[in-house]
């Protein structure tokens, strides 16, 4: 038979892996376990259960708004986010640039900076310079915060790639812009869809940016926030709930995809 | 005829270092020319300066006639095969091999073609609609070669392309490539550092050594008539006999090698008694003999180590004052030598005489 004394510290870190599951996934049942209760107050006990309030979300026009709205602003944050991330890591990268480090370090600022202080700051910024607060500063500010993942993940990727790869076409006859086109963008192409998947789910989920430079639009957290204020109810749990559950499946999906590209 | 490749005084260096000192080099149409030389000795900065990559110091680079010492790498008419094939992950072999003539503006018909036939010419027609990945080094390797080839560069320059592959492979591929370039009638410039592979595939090579020229010419010459110490150790096995002059007079010199006197064709060094000079003495032009033989040079010697290498036996053998020869007999001989107590001959037309100023190297 083992040893009781020697399998303690095992028995205690499996126990505490358990715990830490528990920990994390109890909100979210109970959350989402909320969301079918046939009743108007979020308590225990359950009692009936009902898809009522999904059904009354997916009528609920300001929260079909918000959803369109987050949408938009993810796609267009990420798009620009995308495009300038790529170019920041490709000048990373570039032969004969000097303090390349300073750029890396200036690239990756934002994502270190916390929310709160990267907010206000915008929102000076933007009054400083006459621009109306609503989308489009949301959108910029959406893709500073967004920049410093896109440039890992490229630069990430881009040290990977066999030098010769962009000589080879060089040779071949295409200049550089050919060159970036059809071999550094396709070979760059997982990393890259990764990232923006990144950058849609984090635009999706901000809040404190979104609250300092927003107007009177609100986003999906905006929304959702602007309920709560106003009572609990199960219909805030169902809105959660899907929003959880289309987030996730986005996000493992986005796993998936780059990690088969990366073993292939 | 005009060369399709020269170099005139093309020198780079990086920095303090000089990679390339001033090197003259002018290569003939359709031959199959080697640069040969130790790591770092220059040869892919000089391949890599005629593919564009590299702009030089100083000097100039022609190419079919035309300076080209500034033009980009897109806008010359050469391509390049890169050690590690260097091919487009994404794209199908097919693509690949189409990459260089979509660019050179050339419609799908015609495009399609020139791929098929290429394609044929290392029977991978099978394969085209394959990705690198999917195919072997070996394959990998001739998708390269087409690829380079499909635009029909005026020069095709290789920079260790085999060095990837396994030793068997890699022969067969040496063959493979000699035989495409015979084929196709194209300038090849093969860039490596395995004096085997240059001697197999090459109309010259071109020995490098820090950056120089070494010696330039057919693999016979290179073998048979090195012109320096390096040449000399670094192309095929050697046997060295640094020797002083006793006498010499036209073609013959008598020469004191390690208290035993032998004789040697001095070319046309005509040097002065007491003068030190190498004989290059290449392992299979020595005979051994249980008895002594009774013309050219001769010196007794015992066996030290015997190492069978299937078609030859390779012997160590001492001849007195500790020096050392290399030679090798063939198995079958081996038990005709009698005893560990051995003649050794040669004849004094197969060794080559060098002086002793390039020893340093
Ligand atoms: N970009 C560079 N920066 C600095 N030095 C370089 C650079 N490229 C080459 N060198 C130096 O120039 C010299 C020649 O390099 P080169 O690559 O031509 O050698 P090589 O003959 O091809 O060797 P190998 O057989 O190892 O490939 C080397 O000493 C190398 O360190
Ligand atoms: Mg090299």
């Amino acid at each position: 038979m083992r040893n009781m004394v020697s399998d303690a510290p095992r028995t205690t870190l499996t126990a505490f892996y358990w715990a830490f599951i528990l920990y994390l996934l109890l909100p979210l049942t109970l959350m989402m376990a909320m969301s079918f209760k046939d009743a108007n107050f979020v308590a225990f006990p359950i009692g009936d259960w009902t898809l009522d309030w999904y059904a009354k979300v997916m009528q609920d026009k300001q929260f079909l708004e918000a959803c369109l709205y987050s949408i938009m602003i993810a796609a267009a944050s990420t798009l620009a986010a995308t495009t300038l991330g790529t170019w920041i890591a490709m000048l990373i990268v570039a032969d004969g640039i000097r303090g390349r480090t300073i750029i890396f370090a200036l690239a990756c600022l934002p994502a270190v900076v916390p929310g709160m202080i990267s907010a206000i700051s915008l929102r000076i910024f933007i009054s400083t310079i006459d621009m109306p607060t609503g989308t489009a500063a949301i959108i910029l500010g959406h893709t500073v915060h967004a920049v410093p993942f896109v440039v890992v993940m490229a630069l990430t990727r881009l040290r990977s790639m066999p030098r010769n790869l962009v000589d080879a076409a060089r040779d071949l006859g295409a200049d550089g812009v050919v060159a970036f086109f059809r071999v550094t963008l396709p070979y760059l192409g997982p990393a890259l869809f990764g990232g923006m998947i990144f950058c849609v789910l984090l635009s999706i989920d901000d809040f404190v940016r979104t609250f300092f430079l927003g107007g009177y639009r609100p986003t999906l957290p905006m929304l959702i926030f602007a309920k709560v204020q106003g009572g609990m109810s199960p219909e805030i749990n169902a809105m959660a709930t899907i929003v959880l559950v289309v987030t996730a499946a986005v996000g493992l999906y986005a796993e998936f995809i780059t990690r088969r590209a990366r073993t292939r | 005829m005009e060369p399709v490749v020269q170099f005139d005084n093309v020198n780079k260096s990086y920095g303090k270092h000089v990679a390339v000192d001033n090197l003259n080099l002018s290569i003939e149409a359709g031959k199959f020319v080697t640069l040969l030389g130790p790591s770092g000795c220059g040869k892919s900065t000089s391949l890599r300066m005629l593919g564009g990559f590299e702009t030089p110091t100083s000097g100039r680079i022609m190419l079919s006639g035309k300076d080209v010492t500034r033009v980009p790498p897109n806008k010359r008419n050469v391509n390049i095969v890169f050690q590690d094939y260097a091919l487009f992950p994404h794209m199908s072999i097919a693509k690949n091999i189409a990459f260089g003539l979509e660019l050179k503006g050339f419609d799908n018909q015609r495009i399609h073609r020139r791929v098929s036939e290429l394609l044929e010419l290392v029977q991978l027609q099978d394969y085209a609609a394959r990705l690198p990945a999917e195919l072997s080094g070996g394959q990998r390797q001739r998708v390269a070669l087409m690829r380079a080839l499909a635009p029909d560069p005026d020069v095709l320059l290789l920079d260790e392309p085999l060095s990837a592959l396994d030793a068997k492979l890699r022969q067969q591929m040496q063959i493979e490539l000699k035989a495409i370039q015979e084929k196709t009638g194209k300038t090849f410039m093969f860039v490596t550092h395995d004096q085997e592979e240059a001697l197999t595939m090459s109309d010259t090579i071109v020995v490098m050594n820090k950056g120089r020229i070494e010696q330039m010419g057919d693999p016979n010459t290179l073998y048979g008539r090195p012109g320096s110490v390096f040449v000399a150790n670094f192309i095929g096995e050697t046997n060295l006999l640094r020797s002083t002059v006793i006498s010499s007079e036209g073609d013959v010199a008598a020469l004191n090698w390690n208290g035993i006197t032998i004789t040697a064709n001095p070319g046309g060094l005509a040097p002065r008694h007491g003068e030190h000079l190498y004989v290059v003495l290449r392992p299979e032009a020595i005979h051994c003999s249980a008895a002594e033989p009774v013309s050219g040079n001769r010196v007794k010697g015992k066996i030290r180590q015997r190492v069978f290498k299937g078609n030859h036996t390779s012997l160590m053998v001492e001849v007195g004052g500790g020096a050392m020869l290399n030679t090798l007999v063939h198995p079958s001989d081996v038990a005709q030598l009698g005893g560990e107590d051995i003649w050794l001959g040669w004849k004094p037309e197969t060794t080559t005489v060098i002086p002793d100023r390039h020893a340093h190297n």
